[in-house]
């Protein structure tokens, strides 16, 4: 893999930073700043003034809502206990009695789906509750047709802008099949509770096409979400996207050739446990988006693989307002705008750009009032990462070294000053980046403000600095004055072990994810 | 909506209503009941003797409460609901009386399919005025909304073939939707709860044949229209274009030109009505001399976009973006507002970016035929090019300025 080449940037292109990174509006105007008011703590533990990098070991711990001690079971109160329960069951070539049978279900039906291939000219359109559907497996990938064992759903001739499952019910399961090309999204459930996809596989034919479905698997706006023993590929937003959710758990799960393998936004409590994500454009991403009215916030990563995900971003087009069309390839995983995070037993290796990288939401939105809705959500805060294991090979080569400052203006910052930085001796981005924008226009004499920890974290032999603090707001003012070497000088590069990072993650501790195998 | 379209339909469903009443006897609903006979499929015609689907409605006042009586068992057929006579086949289908023809000044765009619509209000029952939202319909109320194609847009009164007739329903627990799709004889139209796909071909009003699969929407498909979030944030079906505003102008009633809403009021299914000069009144979105760019402009969006996208409609909870013609703030309807996650490629990265439609989410969203990237959701596979021309001047208009 080619390592950083030191070029000089034109000024165009350094100029541009400033602009790009869209920090001007913040820059200046101490009075209209959202430093006052949204320091990071907002009910989390950090301690944002005084005692920089420690926690503070509980003072306001009864303010932190650490949810409720859910198992991954049903916890709504719909229940089809006692309830007639029917079961419906189709091969293919009934795909039409099986539409209009979808359209008038009793709740609490189950529908199977012998093996085979079965071809949809609309979406499967579900509205009732207590719904399960099954098929007979989920078949392999790239595989567009059903076999002896396998249920293959096909939309390659649906109609426009239909998405392949399309679902509003509690207690929806589906499993053991596969949605095939789907036109939009391949599942999406939403505003429904306790929803289980179980040995699902969603998946379009051709890899790097703009043009595919954006999503996977997508609950959004939903309570108590189970994926698991699924498979996600090819989506040009996220395999597999957990959104606007309360409790979600995503584990045992692969997501390759996404643009995002794995999202998790603007979600509060959620587990995404022994998950693999390759190949993707980044593999795992935690955030939430700005004019969004929920707060994400507890979100525990824990023994995923996050490796190689160096695919270039195809959904990067010009005029794409999407978050992920915005990350630079070979991005491993991204916290951006979001609270009591921990990352935990996990494995990253071989990412393009950089491993792990905290965020805060104004390098994507700068201008707070578009964070309102939120509560200002814009920090991120309180971040722990431990006892994970960094392969290497990470870091040498941003957004695979073809870079654009239209498109994806962080990749292009990124480059300009690891450019400078090789010269300097350093050879590539750290494992854990931290743009160093929370709380926002903090002293700079505290090193870490927000209270990420860095922990206990294998490393691979010779590695020197572990954590990069961009101080981004003053790099990027330097580098648009064409100041590389100052705008290098601000940045902070730290050994793993630095003690301002060396901290036990924060409190109180995270309870998602502990009744849960 | 090019006026000429609305035309063919309209002539089918009002040949009953001419001054000339059809051959024979007259089908009439059966009056015992709260809603037409759905028990029998006896193709139109009175279901004398036959019995109901269900109890009869004593026919007393109901205190106030909605009506409690038994839902109307749905039929198999169009038929079944004894609210037309004839069929497209024999040169006409023909509503029965008391199944009330309407139209709306600007109709939603849905692939340039004509549309003929019927209000049926049960005997006995009567509608209730309201400014802004769809009427106040009673239970058992029937709306029929019929779609055709003309093979040529140019000539649309000429070899018409009718794909689908939508049936909403009011029944006791709340609206529903029935799709039903006409057989390729024009003879009957069959329940299709699961929604269908169907070839159309026409040439379209410059000359050019234009071919595409149109989706008759599943029973549940049309939620995604129909719909309102509750007081408890729960979604409830209602109907789009039954508004007082949409149905403020002039029909044709037994040869005699009538405004619908006093038409209505006229035969006891409406009340509450207020004065003419205080009735709100949308413009045909696409006569310049009917109101000015800006109002007709929001009235295309209104009718075309508003059931989503206003404050009680999931999609414009979602996005924040407001299009209903109650909204007055210019951000909340797009003006250099960002989406809140509007995928790639969408042409912008304002709903609105003023004085500049081609770098506006809202028109590109319009304009295009991308799947995944087109609005609305479902009911369109090509674009309404005049619809997206009246998007674009209007945006055009609007003073420009640096969204930032």
């Amino acid at each position: 893999m080619p390592r950083l080449q030191w070029t000089r940037a034109t000024s165009a292109t350094l100029l541009a930073l400033v602009g790009a990174l869209s920090l001007t509006a913040c820059s200046d105007d101490d009075d209209t700043t959202p430093d006052s008011g949204v320091k990071v703590d907002a009910g989390t533990t950090t301690d944002a003034g005084s005692d920089a990098g420690t926690t503070d070991a509980g003072s306001d711990a009864g303010s932190v809502d650490t949810g409720i001690p859910w198992d991954g079971g049903s916890a709504g109160t719909f229940s089809c206990e006692g309830k007639a329960q029917t079961t419906l069951n189709f091969a293919p070539g009934q795909e039409e009695a099986f539409q209009d049978q979808v359209n008038t279900l009793a709740e609490c039906t189950t529908i199977t789906l012998a093996p085979g291939t079965y071809t949809f000219d609309n979406a499967i359109t579900i509205r009732k509750n207590g719904i399960t559907l099954v098929g007979a497996g989920k078949g392999k990938k790239g595989e567009g047709t059903g076999g002896a064992d396998s249920t293959v759903l096909v939309f390659t001739n649906a109609a426009a802008n239909s998405n392949g499952l399309d679902v509003v019910g509690d207690r929806f399961t589906v499993s053991n099949l596969a949605v095939w090309n789907a036109k939009k999204d391949a599942i999406r459930v939403e505003s429904s509770t306790d929803v289980v996809m179980r040995g699902v596989r969603t998946e379009w034919a051709e890899a790097n096409k703009e043009s595919n479905g954006k999503y996977g698997l997508y609950p959004v706006k939903s309570k108590y979400v189970l994926i698991e023993d699924c498979e996600a590929y090819n989506a040009a937003d996220a395999g597999i996207y957990v959104g606007q959710t309360q409790y979600a758990v995503v584990r045992n799960s692969v997501a390759k050739q996404n643009v995002a393998g794995i999202e998790i936004e603007n979600t509060k409590y959620a587990y995404v446990l022994g998950n693999t994500a390759q190949d993707n454009t980044t593999g795992l991403v935690v955030f939430d988006l700005p004019g969004n009215p929920i707060k994400g916030t507890d979100i525990r990563v824990k023994n995923n693989i996050i490796t190689g995900n160096n695919r270039n971003n195809f959904a990067s087009v010009q005029s794409s307002s999407s978050t992920v069309s915005q990350v630079p390839a070979g991005t491993g995983t991204f916290l951006l705008a979001s609270r009591r995070v921990e990352l935990t037993g996990n494995t990253w290796g071989n990412n393009n750009t950089v491993d792990v990288a905290v965020l805060s939401g104004l390098a994507i939105e700068s201008d707070p009032a578009q964070w309102v809705a939120g509560g200002l959500n814009f920090a991120s805060a309180d971040i722990s990462i431990h006892d994970n294991t960094f392969q290497g090979g990470s870091g040498d080569n941003v957004d695979n070294g073809n870079t654009s400052q239209s498109l994806r203006p962080l990749g292009a910052a990124l480059a300009a000053l690891y450019a400078y930085g090789e010269t300097q001796g350093t050879l590539g981005v750290e494992h854990l980046l931290w743009d160093g924008l929370d709380p926002f226009g903090h002293d700079r004499a505290q090193l870490n403000p927000i209270n990420i920890c860095f922990a206990n974290n294998t490393l691979p032999t010779g590695t020197t600095t572990a954590i990069v603090d961009l101080d981004l707001q003053a790099a990027a003012t330097l580098a648009g004055q064409g100041n590389l070497p100052g705008a290098w000088a601000k940045t902070r590069h730290y050994a793993a072990n630095k003690a301002e990072f060396n901290c036990s993650g924060f409190s109180p501790a995270l309870t998602i994810g502990d009744f849960i195998q | 909506m090019n006026p000429r379209l609305s035309v063919v339909l309209l002539a089918l469903s009002l040949a009953a209503c001419g001054s000339s009443d059809p051959e024979g006897p007259r089908p009439t609903p059966d009056a015992g009941t709260s809603v037409p006979d759905a028990g029998t499929e006896d193709a139109g015609v009175p279901d004398a003797g036959s019995p109901d689907a269900g109890p009869v409605d004593s026919g007393t006042p109901d205190a106030g409460e909605p009506d409690a009586g038994p839902p109307l068992v749905i039929p198999n057929t169009l038929s079944g609901y004894g609210l037309f006579t004839g069929s497209p086949a024999d040169g006409g289908l023909v509503p029965v009386e008391g199944n009330v023809p309407y139209t709306l000044s600007t109709a939603l765009f849905s692939d340039y399919a004509v549309k003929s619509r019927t209000l049926y209000i049960p005997p006995g029952k009567t509608a209730h005025y309201e400014p802004m939202a769809a009427l106040d319909l009673p239970v058992g109320t029937l709306i029929t909304k019929t779609f055709a194609f003309p093979a040529d847009l140019r000539k649309p009164d000429q070899d018409v073939r009718v794909i689908e007739t939508r049936v909403l329903v009011h029944q006791p627990a709340g609206w529903e939707a029935w799709p039903y799709v006409w057989n390729t004889e024009q003879t009957e139209a069959t329940l299709a709860t699961g929604g269908r796909s169907r070839d159309v071909t026409f040439i379209d009003t410059d000359g050019e044949s234009r071919s595409f699969k149109y989706s008759v929407p599943s029973k549940n498909q049309c939620q995604q229209c129909h719909h309102l979030l509750d007081d408890q944030g729960a979604q409830v079906m209602h109907p789009i274009g039954v508004k007082a505003r949409y149905l403020h102008h002039n029909n044709t009633y037994g040869g005699v030109e009538r405004d619908q809403l006093e038409y209505l009021a006229s035969l006891g299914k409406l009340d509450g009505l207020p004065a003419p000069a205080d009735l709100p009144k949308a413009p045909d979105a696409f006569d310049p001399q009917a109101a000015d760019l800006t109002t007709r402009a929001r009235t295309y969006l209104d009718i075309n976009c508003a059931h989503c996208h206003n404050p009680k409609g999931t999609a414009g909870v979602t996005s924040q973006l407001f299009l209903d013609i109650g909204t007055t703030s210019m951000f909340s309807l797009g003006e250099c507002k960002r989406p809140g996650s509007a995928g790639s490629g969408v042409g912008g990265e304002f709903d609105i970016l003023p004085g500049n439609h081609a770098e506006s989410i809202l028109w590109y969203r319009m304009h295009t035929e991308e799947s995944g990237k087109m609005m609305p959701q479902i009911g369109r596979t090509v674009h309404h090019a005049e619809g997206s021309q009246l998007i674009a001047d209007w945006i055009d208009s609007l003073p420009a300025k640096t969204c930032k």
